[in-house]
């Protein structure tokens, strides 16, 4: 039963993209509902995998010699991704209904999102290095493809190709660490892996980590390549949600959550995994306070969230990491898809444009409200109990000065929240905008995210004992829901992270007051804008692989017996190094 | 060089590789290239099946030809289909035209 | 001695399908050659694949080509190839010889085991080969589908060209009603 659920999650949306792009695109309202319901499919294949959750591996088919085993397992830090995968998926493509209605060339955007729909699932239930390596790099190849889906928007294509380059050049950092543990342990197994990571020369997992590192950073945009994310904003909303906020980013954080157990003993590692993780709580969220455009704004907030998990990580709380990843999945994407209907509605997405939208759209203003309130950290909604239990293990693991800067974090946090509700949702109109209330279906999805912000808290102590009880490499000691809740509610940190968070609050009320005050820090704020100086960087990486390109062109002569040629020219290579070097 | 039957099978097999590379380099019109590359792959079969008789697995190669045959089937059939739609809106199989790849 | 007859067969009729100027007798050609190579695979002891050769090889592709050749129609086309001829006959003589060397100092072990059987061979040992032509079918199905349908809008550059002529006919015509609006005005 768990094989067939298994290859339906990753199955049906692939079989989905076929028929939706076989469909046509003279028929929008078929294309619309077909993708709904394989996706759909696809998220209840998911959550009814939940009572089948087990160490062993449900598929297993041999590929012979070189390529190992093709395996897929369903335990519990796999089938917790797939279902947020597959479940926010659905959702989006619902809001998708309504967001891309009269848009051209539905059949390449719906097979887009249904393929990478199936290649996540693919990626966190394979049991073996080299599958989760082919998985990664589709995923990619679907958020390229998702994000200059504008193909005539020169700003959308550069955009994805930005995209691309630094996630792929992680990849390799992935494919690199995952070819080294084959030549040690003959096998890319996970599972033999974990258990054996311990017999590899203290040397080559070093540099497995580092490299793990470097793809996990790459992939969920941790500072030093977190210039993509920004950039990315340029794709359609509801792809915004899926890919950039709930699922794609968070195959980094479930690369290192994964492999913890590997790399916990290496030296250094550990300290890196929280530096990067703090650097990026915190720069991104001064980012974010500087941001002018909504989405730009929510890409940081991503970022600095997703710093959050890392260093939870580093520090110890594998649960507590992927506590908060369930809680951001679901708030995140339901503040993606507000913005999205904000954005479809005014047509605009700069926020010094916006203003007084409260009273022309209220239910979006209200389900914004829920999700600023889970990103800040307050009570009520999910997001308050996972970061508390993150700041939490900061405290008790992490060298004091990195927990403060993320208590400071938590409060920055709360006053960009503030400001974006404000800019967008507050005060007097600024220009002259047409705003009307968000359609059904849009409505649809954003009520079902918010009724989620507010509850998923409540499975803390079934997903805590779900993922203890299937990775036995990872000695999660875990409590139940009310148990949890009292802890927190008890320890004294939480009142000291409310009161910081409180004082964020209170700053983003008076924000607009200090603002003669902030007036000198304004050259600051340009050099936050920039990127605080990365994208220089990366503008250099990208003009030197532009140069190589154009200077490369001339070998495309256009005929093609000269290509023939090349290629009869590399047999004769082969052939060569095979005569000389394989005797 | 001893000619027992498997190296003049080997013989056999480098000539049509050799007269199928030369077909490849200087065929003009597309519907011939193809037909180049299927005497590639019948000379890649022919091997194939040469190998298994020297190494008395012959069941063993047969499974392995079968398999190419199908995908060099496929491979025909795309091919084809290509060098149709290429005469329907370039009017012209010589692959002189087919220059758009320039750089 | 059958089997050098059958080889030198073959390799002329290779020669002759490439150096004929029209299509269909080169398609002839090779409906011959694969003939040949079904007769060498059963004098080489592989029945089977000899039976599938012949009807695949020499059956199905030659009617696909000849269809193909019907549709893109059969001009005989200058026979001068676009690379230099030393280069063109260089790289394969050069192919052919490594590979000479490579293979003719291959000595096969043979294997002591009994054989199987074709039917087992084919379905117990090769099985994920199976899987992979299920998959190679249907993407071929997929591909013909997508290159062969009607009504699909022309290649970018006729579809760039009528573009520009669209624009150019919107811009005279804004031209046309700006003098107009101007003669009006002087006129008034």
């Amino acid at each position: 039963m768990a094989t067939w659920l298994l290859c339906m999650v990753i199955g049906l949306p692939w079989l989905g993209a076929i028929i939706v792009w076989l469909v046509g695109d003279d028929r929008p309202r078929a294309q619309h509902w077909l993708a709904v319901g394989f996706s759909a499919a696809a998220g209840i294949a998911s959550l009814a995998l939940l009572p089948f959750v087990s160490d062993a591996p449900a598929l297993r088919i041999a590929l012979g010699g070189v390529f190992g085993d093709f395996s897929l397992v369903p335990d519990g830090l796999g089938v917790f991704l797939a279902a947020v995968a597959a479940v926010i998926g659905s959702l989006a493509v619902v809001f998708s209904m309504d967001y891309m209605q009269g848009e051209a060339q539905l059949g390449r955007y719906y097979a887009f999102v249904l393929i990478f729909i199936g290649a996540m699932a693919g990626l966190v239930f394979s049991g073996s290095l080299l599958m989760v390596f082919v998985f990664w790099e589709i995923t990619a190849v679907c958020s390229y493809a998702l994000i200059s889906f504008h193909n005539d928007d020169p700003k959308a294509v550069r955009g994805g190709i930005k995209a691309l380059i630094i996630t792929s050049l992680g990849g390799i950092g992935l494919l690199a660490g995952g070819l080294i543990a084959y030549s040690h342990l003959g096998s890319y197994d996970i599972h033999n892996f974990l258990a054996k990571a311990g017999t590899l020369p203290a040397a080559t997992l070093s540099l497995i980590g580092f490299g793990f590192l470097a793809a996990a950073a790459a992939k969920s945009a941790q500072v030093p390549f977190q210039t993509w994310l920004p950039d990315a904003m340029e794709a359609p909303t509801p792809v915004s949600a899926l890919i950039h906020a709930a699922t794609m980013v968070n195959a980094g954080v479930y690369l290192l959550a994964r492999f913890y157990p590997a790399f916990s003993a290496v030296p250094g590692w550990t300290t890196a995994v929280m530096t990067v993780g703090m650097l990026s709580a915190v720069l991104a969220a001064c980012m974010a306070l500087v941001a002018t455009d909504l989405k730009r704004a929510l890409a940081y907030s991503t970022i600095s969230q997703l710093g959050y998990m890392v260093f939870a990580i580093g520090a110890g709380s594998v649960f507590a990491s992927m506590f908060h990843l369930l809680s951001h999945a679901v708030f995140k994407a339901l503040l993606f898809l507000s913005a999205g209907a904000v954005i479809h509605a005014v047509g605009t997405r700069d926020m010094r444009l916006m203003g007084g939208l409260g009273k022309k759209m209220p239910f979006v203003r209200g389900v914004f409200i829920v999700g600023g309130l889970a990103l800040a950290g307050l009570p009520i909604a999910n997001g308050f109990f996972s970061k508390e239990l993150i700041l939490e293990g900061a405290w008790s693991s992490a060298p004091q000065w990195m927990a403060i800067l993320m208590l400071i974090g938590a409060g920055l946090t709360a006053l960009y929240t503030l400001r974006m509700i404000r800019l967008v949702f507050y005060g007097q109109p600024r220009s002259d905008l047409h705003a009307h209330d968000a359609p059904a279906a849009m409505r649809f999805s954003l009520a079902v995210l918010a009724i989620g912000t507010l509850t998923t808290w409540l499975l803390a102590g079934p997903f805590g004992a779900m993922l203890a009880g299937s990775l036995p490499f990872h000695h999660l000691e875990v409590t139940g829901t009310i148990a949890l809740v009292g802890e927190i509610l008890s320890a004294p940190l939480t009142w000291l992270a409310l009161a910081v968070i409180a004082l964020g609050l209170v700053l983003g009320l008076i924000w607009p007051s200090l603002a003669p005050l902030a007036r000198p820090f304004k050259p600051l704020a340009d050099f936050a804008d920039g990127g605080l100086g990365f994208e220089w960087i990366n503008r250099g990486v990208i003009t030197v692989t532009d140069g190589a390109a154009s200077a490369l062109r001339t070998t495309q002569t256009g005929v093609l017996s000269w290509n023939v040629a090349g290629i009869v020219f590399g047999l004769i290579l082969v052939l060569v190094l095979l005569l000389t070097v394989g005797r | 060089m001893t000619f027992t039957p498997l190296t003049i099978g080997w013989l056999g097999v480098l000539g049509l590789v050799g007269v199928a590379l030369y077909g490849l380099l200087a065929v003009r019109n597309l519907i011939k290239l193809i037909i180049a590359l299927q005497i590639l792959v019948k000379a890649a079969m022919l091997a194939l099946i040469l190998g298994g008789e020297a190494s008395h697995q012959v069941d063993l190669s047969q499974s392995l030809a079968a398999t190419v045959i199908v995908a060099d089937t496929v491979v025909a059939v795309i091919g084809l289909a290509l060098a149709v739609q290429i005469k329907r809106y370039l009017g012209s199989l010589d692959i002189r035209d087919l220059s758009n790849l320039r750089g | 001695m059958v089997r050098a007859l059958l080889l030198a067969l073959a390799i002329v009729f290779a020669i002759q399908a490439l150096r004929t100027n029209r299509l269909l007798p080169s398609t002839l050609w090779l409906a011959g050659l694969s003939a040949m190579v079904s007769i060498l695979f059963y004098q080489l002891g592989a029945r089977q694949v000899a039976v599938i050769e012949l009807s695949v090889g020499a059956g199905l592709v030659t009617v696909l080509f000849v269809f193909a050749i019907s549709v893109a129609g059969d001009e005989a086309l200058s026979a001068r190839p676009l690379i230099p001829t030393l280069v063109a006959i260089g790289l394969p003589v050069a192919a052919i010889v490594l590979l000479g060397v490579l293979a003719l100092s291959l000595s096969p072990a043979a294997s002591p085991a009994a054989e199987p059987g074709f039917t087992v061979a084919l379905w117990g040992q090769r099985g994920l080969d199976l899987i992979v032509q299920i998959v190679l079918i249907f993407a071929g199905v997929l591909g013909l589908v997508g290159l062969l349908s009607e009504g699909k809008a022309p290649l970018d550059r006729s579809m760039a060209e009528e573009v520009i002529a669209q624009r150019d006919r919107d811009l005279r015509a804004i031209q046309q009603r700006v003098e107009n609006s101007q003669k009006e005005r002087t006129l008034s």
